[in-house]
Order: structure tokens, then C-alpha cells, then sequence
């Protein structure tokens, strides 16, 4: 028996689609686009000589450039289906290898496209057809259905104008599990809410920048804030309805309402009474006189011969408002406690910043400062900075340790381990969990040191590439991570010309070769 | 041009004593059935769309504007416009995209149109021709200038959003709020977002925060409508409504088996 396939044979739709291409093909995770494309490209073959020639002629002139850029993992294999009017296009690739990609696409020299979400993500890239392999996607927490936005802004790349009179669309119902399957209305797309978040940036740049009254302005006016007042103002509105329609249904009652004559009270007190009677309340202290009081009080009045029989709607229909307006009233309460979040939030982090002698009032100290220009882990790394850990250490060292900020390394994933003791950095951050900083504040790998490291000690991309499992996409993005990091720490280093010079060089050296942007 | 139809899966099938579909791999490869030409585009002068007529004429007034249209459908060209309009005059613009294989590609966009000494790039890691009259960045970028060089902006006359609706995304959403909140009052705002069903609670939000008029426009028509059907694992093309109900079929099927299963197990189990 053949050995089970984690997908269906893509070959197969391509013959279903064939005269609707090209085809960008989605699929969700990176090796599935790449075995897919070996799959099609066992059978298909989209070029006329005279293209392969062309796509010949664009690859040999990348690959003067880049040298390199087919030699690494399978992408020899890349080159061959290229060849052959077919492509895959995800994030691991190197940045060489997805422009000639997607240069190929544009020039119609790409048949059949193996992409993931990122590709939809990018400019004008307009297909025939889009075809979903699966419907499912990892969001980082947890595998989950795409979103009618998410999936209107994959699809929407099917049609390109002024070629097709139709994008074609087409989802893979899968055997094994068909219930993943996707039905998408794009009368249905998501709203778009308020995400803000208040972080050690926010702050700190709202008290150097802002006056007391523009904070309130931000903590008050940000979108999530305006659509909770919003939400409030309807719910507002339906407690008001709510009660004004309340005032109305008391008019059916007439002026006999609270006395016994009417016959809700009535029936309501027989009903007590009867209860009373029973066997399991008879023996109860008490029960003997209100048992007497009530048929007292029913004796002593008549029951009204009521024409008018509607308060007795009425009493059903306010008791209903009354649910629904608990209800509302409990959601206007959760409400309004989140429109202070914010608020809450950013004194929570001010009063951090305070205990860890970054403010004081509303003046930045000289940790504040500092943080002020940095946008990624701000405490975590103002206070490498000011424990003297980077001037002190040797700057490839420094380098590998500046790798592992905000870095959270894949399940499956291996790098050699640097040859350098950044136990320092962990007892760092043992003190400042000590003094109260959450764990989120101070996110930081050793993982992905040592290809800083080997890169800042001139080592080949190659060596790196050979020395973990990542993929060369991956590699420059750790390394580019990296350089945007030095630059921001280099702008709050000004006033401290031997600190700036070690970050420059560092930066300066890491900005080379296969790691240098592509223009 | 030969072309060779070398499928024989067919005769295999259909021999005796193969039980199994197996397809044998032929020297020559398959090619798609392909039209001698491939459609050219419309040559001449474009057309405008309404909505971009609308937006563009807009913008060149000077106004807020916050224009929600499908994918594809042109949003561009409504900056594009507004572009060569404020480079004419002398005013900057800036460009943010919210990402940064984004912004390297309309700056490369950008270039080929307006030359390359008039536009620049600022990311995190790289930065060209910062000074640029049209400078392209992320959205972070911006927002960073908005509170630390708040006088480098005098004279850019506008900020372009691309896919504002990015607002929703919970790690990079902060930066478009506080752009939106802090870019300096002379600034005018021009987004550009996809299909969402909020888009004027969005327009009204940066009314208020910017204390001036924002005008909608809204395209819900896609330029090229989209026909969506599904592929059975018998590779068969159907309908939304056939769908649901192979969908259906297929799960009951999965469950029966499931439960056959473990049933048989069970009874393996016990004998």
C-alpha cells in the first residue's frame, strides 16, 4: 500500500483547474508548500521553451548576484519546478529566492503558486484561481478556521481585472476531515475592534511627550475606549426604552391594583395560600397566622369583576423587562469597568516604572531615557544596558546575547549552542523577576546566540545554515531582528559615545552579505 | 509546437488484473490545456471607478478620507494621485504600510514612479533617502516620529494608512491607534482598508480624535466578482449548497467509521 499523504494530490486539482490558471494555491504551513509543489511538478510542466528560456535567463541573472541562493536545503529543487512554470513562496525561503519568485509570478512565467497567507499579505499579486488546501490555520496560540476577513483577503487575489470575468475560488473538502471545511460570507467579514495595549514605550513616551491632559485624551479616546462608550450609549438607550415601555404597561392597570380586590393580587395570595396548606409548610412557625391574615384579607374585600382583563399581559410583560433590563444593567456594569482599563493599565505600568527608577513623577531618570527609544522588551533591555553587561562583555558575545530578545524558539527547533557562559543574563533577570517584573517584560532566548555570534565572527551563511535547523529565511529575519534592535538602542545610547561605538560596530558588521536588505 | 496527450491512466483502469488506479509516469510531462494567446488588458486610458473618482477627488480637495474596498479593486491609485499632487506643490507625504516586506515594496513602486531622489524608506532596520518628499514606513516608524520628531513633519501634508484595518491586529494595532491620536493636527489622513462591515464607526472614531471631518468611501462591488466552489476528494467541482451536504455525508461517515472502530476494538478487547 502507498504510504498515506498528509494532503490530496495536488496534481489532480491542477488537471480539474487547468484551463483557470494561474493558480495561487494555499496552503498552511511551509514544508506542505514545498512537497506540494514537488508532487506537481512530478506531472506537470506549464512552459513553452521559448519561456523556460526566459525564466533560464531571469535565474541566471539572480543567481550572479546571489550566488548562492539555490544551494542551500532543497532549492535546487526550487530551480527545477521554476523551470517548469511552478513555484512555493513562504517565509523560510531566503530573501533572494522570494524575489525571483515573485518576479517570475509577475512576469506570467508561474502557472501554479504554493504560498502561504503572507503572499496575500503582499501587493498586487492577482491569479485566474485560488485554491484552499485547508481552511485551518495555526494563529500562534492555536489551530483555528480562518476568518471571513482573513479568508475575503486570500481569495479577493482570484480575477485579475481586464483578464477574467471571474476569480475562481475553489476549497478542498478533505475525507479525513470533512467538518474543517469552510463556508465564508463576505456579508459576514469581522468587525474591526480596538486593540491597543499599554506598554513600557507607551508610558514612558506619554509622560515625556504629553501633558496631563493629553494622557487622559489617549487613555479615554483610543478606538476600544470610543467603541465600549459607544456600546454604553446603546445600552443606555435600551434601559431608557426598556423603562419608558415599563411606565406604558402601568397604565393598563387601574387604580384597584394593590389592594386585594384586583385579581393578580389575588391569585397571587391564593397561590401563597395554597403553598401555606401544604404538607411541608403547615408545621412551620407561623404559618397558622398568615394562613388566617390572608384568608382575612380575602374575605374582607370582594374580587373585582374585571372587563378590562389586559394588566394581566401587562404583568407578564413587565416581568419579562425586568429580566431583560437585570441583564443589561449587569452588562453595562462589566462594561464601564473595562473603559477604565486602560487607565488601570498604564498606572499599573507607571508604578512599575517608578519602583524600578525609571520616572520619578513625571520626569524620566536617566533608565527612562534610555528605554524611551526602544520598542521591543524596553525594561529587559535598558537593564542589560545598565548592568554594564554589554559594555563589559566582548561584542560577539554581546551579539549573540542581543539575538534572544523577545525570541521564542519553535518546538522543534535546533541551534548549536554558543560558545560562550550567558548564565549573567539569566541571573539578571532572576534579580529582576525578584523586584517584580512580570515574565512577559523580560522575554529573552539563548537560542538563537549562536548565529549572531558566528555571523559577527565573519563566519559563511552557509555555516550557519549548517549549524541549525532553521531555514535561511529564518536566519536573516534572527540577524535583521537583530540590526532594527541596535538601531534603536543605539539612538538612546547618544549621550554614551564607548557604549554607541560597540553597538554600531556590532551592527555594522552584521549588516552584510546574504543579510543585507535586497532592494 | 508538439503536444503530446500522454495521459493512459484511462487504459490502465481498465486492464484486467490491476486492481488498483495506478498511474504510470511518463517521460513527457503533462501541459495544461492553454489558449494560443493569453488575454491582453484593455489597452487605453483607464476608467476610473466611481469610488476612486470619489476618493481621488477628495483627497485633491484636502480632506480626510477613509475609502474600504475589496482587495484588488485599486486603492493605490487613489495615493498615487494624491502623490504627484503634493510633490507638485512641494508638500511631503508619508506612506505607511503595516508591513515591512510591504514597505520595501512600495518603495520600490514608489521609485519607479516619482524617481529616485523624491522618495524614501524607513523601517526599523534600514533607512534610504529619509528626507525624501514621499517617504514610505512602517506604521511603528510613524508613530515613533509623531512623538519624538514631531517638527520633521511641518511640512508633510498627509499620512496614508494602507490597510488600516490592521487596527484589529493585537500585536501591531497600538501603533496605528497612537499615529491616529498623536499625528501632528495640520496632518490630513487618508486609509485605506478592506471590506469591513465598521468602517464608518472607524471614520467617526478619527472624527472625534482629530476633531475634523473624515469623509467614507465605500466599494463593495470587487472589480472581478469571485465564483467560490469546493473540490470533493473525488475531485469533483461543486456548488456552496452541494458542499454542505457532502460536507455532512462525509462527517457522518467519519463518525460511523470512528465508532466502528472503536468498537471493534472494544470486542478485541473482551474475546
Amino acid at each position: 500500500m502507498a504510504k498515506p499523504r498528509r494532503f490530496k494530490d495536488p496534481a489532480e486539482i491542477v488537471e480539474l483547474i487547468q484551463d483557470k490558471l494561474p493558480a495561487l494555491y494555499f496552503v498552511f504551513g511551509r514544508a506542505k508548500t514545498e512537497e506540494m509543489a514537488f508532487e506537481v511538478g512530478k506531472e506537470w510542466d506549464f512552459l513553452y521553451p521559448d519561456e523556460k528560456e526566459r525564466v533560464r535567463k531571469m535565474i541566471t541573472d539572480a543567481e550572479a548576484e546571489h550566488p548562492d541562493m539555490f544551494v542551500h536545503r532543497d532549492r535546487a529543487m526550487l530551480k527545477r519546478l521554476l523551470m517548469q512554470g511552478i513555484g512555493y513562496h513562504h517565509a523560510g525561503l531566503s530573501p533572494a529566492l522570494k524575489r525571483i519568485v515573485e518576479r517570475l509570478y509577475e512576469s506570467r512565467l508561474i502557472w501554479v503558486l504554493f504560498c502561504t497567507e503572507t503572499f496575500a499579505a503582499g501587493v498586487n499579486f492577482p491569479a485566474s484561481s485560488a485554491v484552499f488546501e485547508s481552511c485551518r490555520k495555526w494563529d500562534g496560540r492555536e489551530f483555528r478556521q480562518l476568518l471571513n476577513r482573513e479568508f475575503f483577503q486570500m481569495a479577493g487575489r482570484a480575477g485579475r481585472r481586464g483578464f477574467d470575468e471571474q476569480g475562481h475560488v475553489y476549497i478542498q473538502i478533505s475525507a479525513e476531515h470533512p467538518d474543517e471545511t469552510g463556508f465564508f460570507k463576505e456579508s459576514e467579514v469581522e468587525m474591526v475592534h480596538g486593540r491597543l495595549a499599554v506598554s513600557a514605550n507607551t508610558v514612558l513616551s506619554l509622560l515625556m511627550w504629553k501633558s496631563d491632559q493629553e494622557i487622559d485624551h489617549f487613555l479615554k479616546s483610543n478606538f476600544s475606549a470610543f467603541q465600549k462608550r459607544r456600546r454604553l450609549k446603546d445600552i443606555n438607550r435600551k434601559i431608557t426604552k426598556l423603562h419608558n415601555k415599563q411606565q406604558q404597561l402601568q397604565e393598563h392597570f387601574c387604580e384597584e391594583q394593590q389592594s386585594t380586590s384586583c385579581p393578580l393580587i389575588r391569585k397571587k395570595l391564593k397561590r401563597e395560600l395554597h403553598k401555606l396548606k401544604s404538607r411541608k409548610y403547615r408545621q412551620m412557625p407561623g404559618s397558622q397566622s398568615r394562613i388566617a391574615e390572608i384568608e382575612n384579607t380575602l374575605s374582607l374585600l370582594k374580587k373585582k369583576k374585571c372587563k378590562n382583563v389586559q394588566c394581566f399581559d401587562a404583568a407578564r410583560e413587565i416581568k419579562e423587562i425586568n429580566n431583560r433590563l437585570e441583564l443589561l444593567h449587569y452588562k453595562k456594569k462589566q462594561m464601564e469597568y473595562d473603559a477604565k482599563q486602560y487607565t488601570i493599565d498604564f498606572q499599573k505600568m507607571r508604578t512599575l516604572l517608578q519602583r524600578l527608577g525609571y520616572v520619578k513623577e513625571r520626569e524620566l531618570l536617566p533608565r527612562g531615557k534610555f528605554a524611551l527609544h526602544l520598542h521591543v522588551q524596553e525594561i529587559f533591555v535598558t537593564e542589560l544596558v545598565f548592568s554594564g553587561l554589554i559594555e563589559d562583555l566582548p561584542a560577539d558575545e554581546v551579539a549573540g546575547i542581543l539575538a534572544g530578545i523577545d525570541y521564542v524558539p519553535g518546538r522543534r527547533e535546533y541551534i548549536q549552542i554558543p560558545p560562550y557562559d550567558f548564565d549573567v543574563v539569566n541571573k539578571l533577570r532572576a534579580e529582576l523577576m525578584e523586584m517584580g517584573v512580570p515574565q512577559d517584560y523580560m522575554v529573552w532566548s539563548p537560542v538563537p546566540g549562536y548565529l549572531a555570534y558566528a555571523w559577527y565572527n565573519g563566519k559563511e551563511f552557509d555555516h550557519l545554515l549548517d549549524n541549525c535547523s532553521l531555514q535561511e529565511g529564518d536566519v536573516v529575519s534572527v540577524i535583521r531582528r537583530e540590526i532594527d534592535l541596535l538601531r534603536q538602542m543605539e539612538k538612546a545610547a547618544v549621550d554614551n559615545p564607548v557604549l554607541l561605538e560597540k553597538l554600531r560596530g556590532i551592527r555594522r558588521t552584521l549588516d552584510r552579505d546574504q543579510v543585507a536588505v535586497l532592494f | 509546437m508538439p503536444r503530446w496527450e500522454n495521459d493512459n491512466t484511462e487504459e490502465i483502469k481498465k486492464g484486467k488484473n490491476l486492481k488498483s488506479k495506478i498511474r504510470i509516469k511518463s517521460f513527457y510531462k503533462k501541459t495544461p490545456l492553454r489558449k494560443e494567446t493569453q488575454p491582453v488588458a484593455p489597452a487605453g486610458p483607464f476608467q476610473l471607478d466611481d469610488f476612486q473618482a470619489e476618493a481621488i477627488e477628495a483627497v485633491l480637495a484636502g480632506r480626510n478620507v477613509l475609502v474600504a474596498a475589496p482587495t484588488g479593486t485599486g486603492k493605490t491609485l487613489i495615493a498615487e494621485k494624491l502623490a504627484e499632487k503634493l510633490m507638485d506643490e512641494g508638500m511631503g507625504l508619508i506612506y505607511t504600510s503595516p508591513l515591512k516586506a510591504l514597505s520595501n515594496q512600495k518603495y520600490a513602486d514608489f521609485r519607479e514612479m516619482f524617481g529616485d531622489e523624491r522618495v524614501g524608506l524607513v523601517t526599523g532596520d534600514v533607512t534610504i533617502n529619509g528626507d525624501a518628499m514621499l517617504t514610505v514606513m512602517t506604521t511603528e516608524i510613524f508613530r515613533n516620529k509623531c512623538f519624538e520628531d514631531v517638527e520633521q513633519l511641518a511640512n508633510i501634508a498627509y499620512v496614508v494608512f494602507d490597510e488600516i484595518h490592521y487596527l484589529d491586529d493585537p500585536h501591531r494595532g497600538t501603533s496605528w491607534e497612537e499615529a491616529i491620536l498623536f499625528a501632528p493636527p495640520h496632518m490630513k489622513i487618508l486609509g485605506l482598508s478592506a471590506t469591513v462591515p465598521n468602517v464608518k464607526e472607524m471614520a467617526t472614531w478619527i472624527a472625534e480624535v482629530r476633531n475634523a471631518e473624515v469623509l467614507v468611501v465605500e466599494e463593495r462591488k470587487r472589480a472581478v466578482p469571485l465564483e467560490i466552489n469546493w473540490v470533493t476528494p473525488d475531485n469533483e467541482i461543486i456548488n456552496e449548497h452541494e458542499a454542505k451536504r457532502q460536507v455532512k455525508k462525509l462527517s457522518d461517515k467519519r463518525k460511523e467509521e470512528q465508532e466502528e472502530y472503536k468498537a471493534r476494538k472494544r470486542n478485541k478487547f473482551y474475546n
